[in-house]
């Protein structure tokens, strides 16, 4: 524990506390008001005293916008990591400790879809699906999922193959209690450094859906979305695009800080 | 031989499986491809013969292998916004996005292997946590974000290169590089960085193993252990995730594209997703993830050649 | 005469502050040209960092020299490596003195072709290159007696067999003729004839050279096989130190002499009626022999036991090819006995093994215990007899789940079968720790904080849990440290005389297998070439391959060294065949009823 909470590990824990307390606490401290009020003689205004960070295209504040935006972004970020998580697990599992012919079907099929970029995948779904909140969710999920049951087959094999499994086995331990007492607790460490990291991607990735228009949709405050908006102004008003921008660039770096020291900490095998 | 042999059949048997992932995707999520031609307020009658000519009644796999059929004899169809055959629009955009794809992975490559390896070397001092924390900061950025800072500083402050459109090399090449730069900077700053951390991770793992004992304990000299024995090794392992990484570029030229108003397959891609040209989308969707596949098994031959242990088994 | 290396009070610690460890405490000693050193001593002793000092690559490892002198002889006069600048290291290295190291499949740079590495030194220390550095190499090969020299050059290390790789990097330390060579456990990864080959080689070019040679192990056989003298080291200390016969035959330090005791010698066990634990130093009590009862009874019985593995390979994974991993064995094992299962490497030991306990499927055969079958039970009766059969595994820290309390380790056997619950469970699990002499205060912790001979010990509590007839040892005492691995024999021995458990012993080491078994199954190729009682086939070895095992088994007895130059084994043929290819059933010739030799095509 000692050794998390130096250097990286405490920068990166820092931003991510700041950044879920700002996403939990801000829509309930602050009225929704402050973000969604214009103000047309102040439209695209930089940062003053009255607008920390400066208006956008509507004279709408900065600040209070990209705070609030933060519980958007984070939460389609952490529901389509969980809706992953919750597909990718039982597959892997199914697939890395069973083996034979489940395992050859299951993972042709995710190398297959492994050939979709991500972002391409999302950027489908949602277009098929019709762009919005709740799809968008789903879109990212789906096409994270391949990437997440590929790494915990991998982890169950790996664990599936310890003696110690095999002295389980031969002791007369049942397939389903041994994947809850043996194979689920083993490859936890690395599930749970995979999520942090999926959960940095996730948010580059509804960042990139919304900028396209293919993501959330107004009048929700993404952080992509405050970025699509800027596109027109960023010649007069580069601090439109810059404070999203950074919003999602510090939070992205908080959590990959904070999932390299979990990596370290909890599953030294995956770096030297 | 029968290593390649085997590989190319496999090749062959994802390419199908491509194939039939597309076609689901776009076909059992709900949307009308005789609506999106003719508009929402069209008359039923109309749409209904619009289906039949189109075949949109027929069985899925009827539907699948009319597709299929057409994409093989090189019948790719008209896309609805463009109004053009398919074949040859894609043909053209491939060029473009081939340009920005490989500016930029030799971009990342070039900067990444001289940083991840002095990196690994100086591992846990100075050099080590300034290049590591560049790096950790370089895969934080959104491509987007890179782009539009490129922007701003080289196009807009500086005025050097131009930050949208896109010029056939054919034509005029200098132009099609200047035009090509920016775009390939915002997609290979973010890659170099992710290379540059999977190269110090390798070779760390490969400067603690026994061959560069045994190298040092020749009496070689600290710089031909490292950047011959330890780097050859990476060399195999560093390429291959470099050709996973042509999947997320092919993802990221969709964003990059659009911002620079770069005409390639990215572009193509979105103005077929936001216009929901479904033929069109079927189209780029399974020509990317072809590219994408068929990179990573010339990669896989690659290593073949860097590689004497898969040589020869 | 002037020693070529003397080392002065060497004192190593790795990590800095608060995390400082001191590998190396106070380290002195001297090598003579032409004069083999043993550095022994058990892990964590400091012999491997010593030697890593004298080439200075501790220092790549992040282990820093913080006191002493290393004074090496050159020409020129003497130099202390210890403050030498590193450029006048790099001159040393390779040329003056040459390194070989443990691993040989990790130790030739796997992209490089074998004159590549060879001649890399040539080319820094001697300004060699082109036809001269090749003929030089052609040299080396045929100096370590490497078969088809002019072919290996162009090879790459994956082409060769572990052996061969040995003899290489011994060909790369010796190419500038060094006046010094440190072996730092050369052979430990190695089988045993491959290990004889290698120190017989390591032992004539020193005489044809006149070479002086530091050899770091951790067998106290190999010691007494090629020293002349040994400096032994206990926790980064020397603590004794003189000639090898005066070390074996009258040891002054307390380490060495249970250290001594601990080893089991091939051949000690002659004469004698049944296996007897080790006398340890400290025990009182003579070990009692574990007399056969008088009329055995059979608890295992396996017959034409034949097991495959297939070979996949094409895009659709099809089914090429057969690994042939055990072919037609058959053996009886009776009650309170042991019967070991001994051979090298890929012999088909642990398949054998794993094949009676179901854990791997069984191609064809049977294996009847008490009077049941247990290649054709169904899921429930495989489940119901896996109770009486156990298994205790090779890698102590592999062979427990990292996060799982103690305690509950050595319950799960006894909750799966609903066997004890409540205080009962826990008070029948305190008596297994009471049972493998673990303290009780153990329960509640978790593996990472036991030692790895403590891990067997807890591994071996679970396989008493359900009061097994058979336990199957695969390997079981191989990565312990010497004297951690008698104390263990010792205990599984003293379990086999209270509580009557057969155990089917599976390893490598054959002073060990005289050590402990009643009966004697030598393998090889997947089948039993020998079997027979152990002082038969010990005593009177008749099928060639058994033969030759035995000569190339080292003794812990300077006074029975060996001196055969490069024996010659032969390579041991693949197991791969092709679907179609029909084995020959396994025939023996009877020596007596017991004692059987597999007929010699």
């Amino acid at each position: 524990m000692r050794r998390f909470f130096k250097g990286k590990g405490l920068i990166g824990t820092v931003i991510v506390l700041a950044v879920l307390l700002v996403a939990v606490l801000a829509p309930l401290v602050i009225p929704d008001s402050f973000a969604t009020q214009m103000n047309m003689r102040a439209r695209l205004s930089g940062p003053t005293w009255e607008h920390f960070f400066g208006t956008d295209q509507l004279g709408r504040d900065l600040f209070y916008r990209v705070v609030l935006g933060a519980q958007t972004s984070i939460m389609i970020a952490g529901a389509a990591v969980l809706m992953s998580i919750v597909i990718g697990l039982p597959l892997g599992i199914v697939s890395g400790y069973f083996g034979g012919w489940i395992d050859n079907v299951l993972m042709r099929l995710v190398d297959t879809l492994l050939s979709f970029p991500a972002l391409l995948l999302a950027l489908t779904i949602s277009a098929v699906l019709g762009p919005n909140l709740t799809n968008t969710i789903i879109a990212i999920g789906v096409a994270f999922t391949p990437f997440l049951a590929r790494i915990i087959r991998g982890e169950a094999l790996r664990v599936a193959q310890m003696p110690y499994v095999e002295a389980a086995r031969a002791a007369g331990t049942t397939d389903a209690w041994m994947i809850l007492r043996h194979i689920l607790p083993n490859i936890m460490p690395a599930i749970i450094v995979q999520s942090t990291i999926s959960l940095a991607f996730a948010i580059l990735a509804e960042a990139g859906l919304s900028f396209l228009g293919l993501g959330t949709q107004p009048p929700e405050a993404s952080w992509g979305l405050m970025i699509q908006a800027s596109r027109d102004y960023l010649d007069v008003a580069p601090w439109t695009a810059l404070v999203p921008g950074a919003a999602v660039a510090m939070t992205v770096l908080g959590l990959n800080l904070f999932g390299d020291t979990l990596r370290d900490v909890l599953d030294p095998r995956t770096e030297t | 031989m029968a290593y390649i042999l085997n590989r190319l059949l496999s090749v062959l048997l994802t390419l199908f499986l491509i194939s039939v992932i597309t076609f689901a995707v776009t076909n059992i999520l709900p949307g009308d491809v005789a609506m999106m031609i003719m508009g929402t307020q069209s008359n039923p009658e109309a749409l209904a013969g619009l289906r039949e000519t189109l075949g949109l009644n027929d069985p899925l796999v009827v539907q699948y292998g009319r597709w299929i059929g057409g994409l093989l004899t090189g019948d790719w169809g008209q896309s609805l916004v463009f109004k053009e055959a398919i074949g040859p629009l894609i043909a053209q955009k491939v060029v473009a996005s081939s340009l920005i794809v490989v500016m930029s992975m030799a971009v990342a490559l070039i900067a990444a292997i001289p940083l991840g390896v002095w990196a690994a070397v100086h591992r846990d001092r100075w050099q080590d946590s300034t290049s590591s924390t560049a790096a950790l900061v370089g895969v934080s950025l959104p491509d987007f974000f890179w782009g539009i800072m490129l922007i701003l500083l080289f196009a807009r402050a500086l005025g050097w290169l131009p930050s949208s459109g896109f010029v056939h090399p054919g034509d005029d090449f200098l132009g099609a590089i200047r035009h090509a730069f920016l775009p390939s900077l915002a997609l290979g700053l973010g890659l170099m960085a992710h290379l540059t951390r999977m190269t110090r991770a390798t070779m760390i793992g490969i400067m603690g193993q026994e061959f560069i004992r045994v190298a040092r304990a020749k009496g070689l000299s600290e710089r031909e252990v490292v950047w011959s024995y330890g780097l050859r090794n990476a060399v195999g392992p560093v390429l291959t995730v470099a050709g996973l990484q042509i999947g997320y570029l092919f993802g990221s030229i969709i964003v990059i594209e659009s911002l620079f108003n770069f005409t390639g397959m990215g572009w193509l891609t979105y103005q077929a997703l936001l216009n929901r040209d479904i033929p069109l989308i079927q189209s780029t969707v399974f020509v990317i993830a072809a590219v994408v596949m068929l990179t990573n098994f010339l990669v896989d031959l690659l290593y073949v050649v860097i590689d004497p242990r898969i040589r020869l088994s | 005469m002037t020693p070529i290396v003397r080392i002065d009070r060497l004192r190593v610690t790795f990590g800095s502050g608060a995390d400082t460890v001191e590998a190396v405490k106070d380290v002195s000693f001297e090598i003579a040209p032409g004069e083999t050193v043993c550095v022994v001593g058990e892990s964590g002793s400091g012999k491997s960092v010593t030697s890593l000092s004298l080439m200075r690559l501790v220092e790549f490892d992040g282990g820093q020299i913080v006191d002493g002198r290393l004074t090496l002889n050159c020409e020129t006069g003497p130099l202390d490596i210890a403050t030498a600048d590193s450029s006048a290291m790099r001159d040393l290295r390779g040329d003056e003195i040459g390194m070989i190291f443990q691993e040989p499949m990790t130790s030739l740079n796997p992209v490089f072709t074998i004159e590549r590495q060879l001649t890399d030194g040539l080319r820094v220390h001697r300004r060699m290159s082109g036809p001269a550095a090749r003929d030089r190499a052609l040299e080396l090969l045929k100096e370590v007696r490497i078969p088809e020299p002019e072919q290996r050059l162009q090879q790459y290390p994956h082409e060769l067999s572990g052996g061969m790789r040995q003899r290489i990097v011994i060909a790369i330390a010796m190419a500038c003729r060094p006046r010094l060579l440190i072996a730092d456990e050369p052979t430990t990864a190695l089988d045993v004839t491959i290990q004889a080959e290698i120190l017989a080689l390591i032992n004539r070019l020193k005489r044809e050279t006149g070479m002086a040679v530091m050899f770091i192990t951790h067998d106290m056989a190999v010691v007494a096989q090629i020293a002349d003298r040994v400096v032994v080291m206990y926790r980064g200390e020397v603590v004794e130190e003189g000639p090898v016969d005066q070390i074996f035959s009258d040891p002054h330090a307390a380490y060495t002499k249970s250290l001594l005791a601990a080893v089991p010698r091939l051949g000690e066990m002659r004469g004698k009626p049944a296996p007897e634990p080790l006398r340890l130093v400290g025990d009182i009590v003579d070990p009692k022999p574990l007399l056969p009862k008088a009329d055995p009874e059979p608890l295992l019985q396996v017959s034409n036991l034949t097991t495959y593995f297939p070979v996949k390979g094409g895009p659709l994974r099809r089914h090429v090819a057969n690994v042939h991993a055990v072919e037609d064995v058959s053996f009886t094992l009776n009650k309170g006995e042991t019967l070991s299962l001994v051979g090298e490497s890929g012999c088909g030991k642990s398949s054998c093994g794993r094949s009676i306990l179901r854990l791997v499927e069984p191609t064809s055969g049977t294996v009847i215990l008490g009077h049941q079958n247990v290649v054709d039970a169904n899921p429930r009766d495989l489940r119901r007899l896996r109770r009486q059969m156990q298994m205790i595994f090779q890698d102590p820290f592999a062979s427990l789940n990292p996060y799982m309390r103690l305690a509950a380790q050595v319950a799960e056997p006894l909750k799966n079968f609903g066997s004890a619950s409540g205080t009962d469970l826990i008070d029948k699990v305190a008596s297994l720790f009471d049972r493998v002499e673990l303290p009780r205060d153990y329960m509640r912790r978790f593996p990472h904080q036991l030692s790895g001979g403590q891990r067997q010990r807890i591994a071996i509590a679970r396989a008493l849990a359900l009061s097994p007839k058979l336990i199957i040892a695969d390997e079981a005492v191989s990565a312990l440290d010497v004297s951690v691995q008698a104390q263990v024999l010792n205990l599984m021995m003293e379990l086999q005389s209270d509580l009557g458990l057969s155990f089917l012993f599976i390893s490598h080491d054959m002073a060990v297998v005289e050590r402990v078994s009643h009966h004697v199954a030598v393998m090889y190729q997947g089948r039993i070439v020998e079997i027979g009682p152990r002082a038969a086939v010990f005593g009177d070895p008749r099928h060639p391959y058994t033969k030759a095992l035995m000569r190339a088994v080292p003794i812990a007895d300077p006074s029975r060294r060996t001196f055969e130059d490069d024996l010659d084994f032969k390579p041991i043929p693949s197991p791969i065949h092709p679907l179609t290819f029909a084995a020959q059933p396994s025939q023996y010739e009877e020596i007596t009823p017991e004692h059987k030799v597999l007929h010699i095509s």
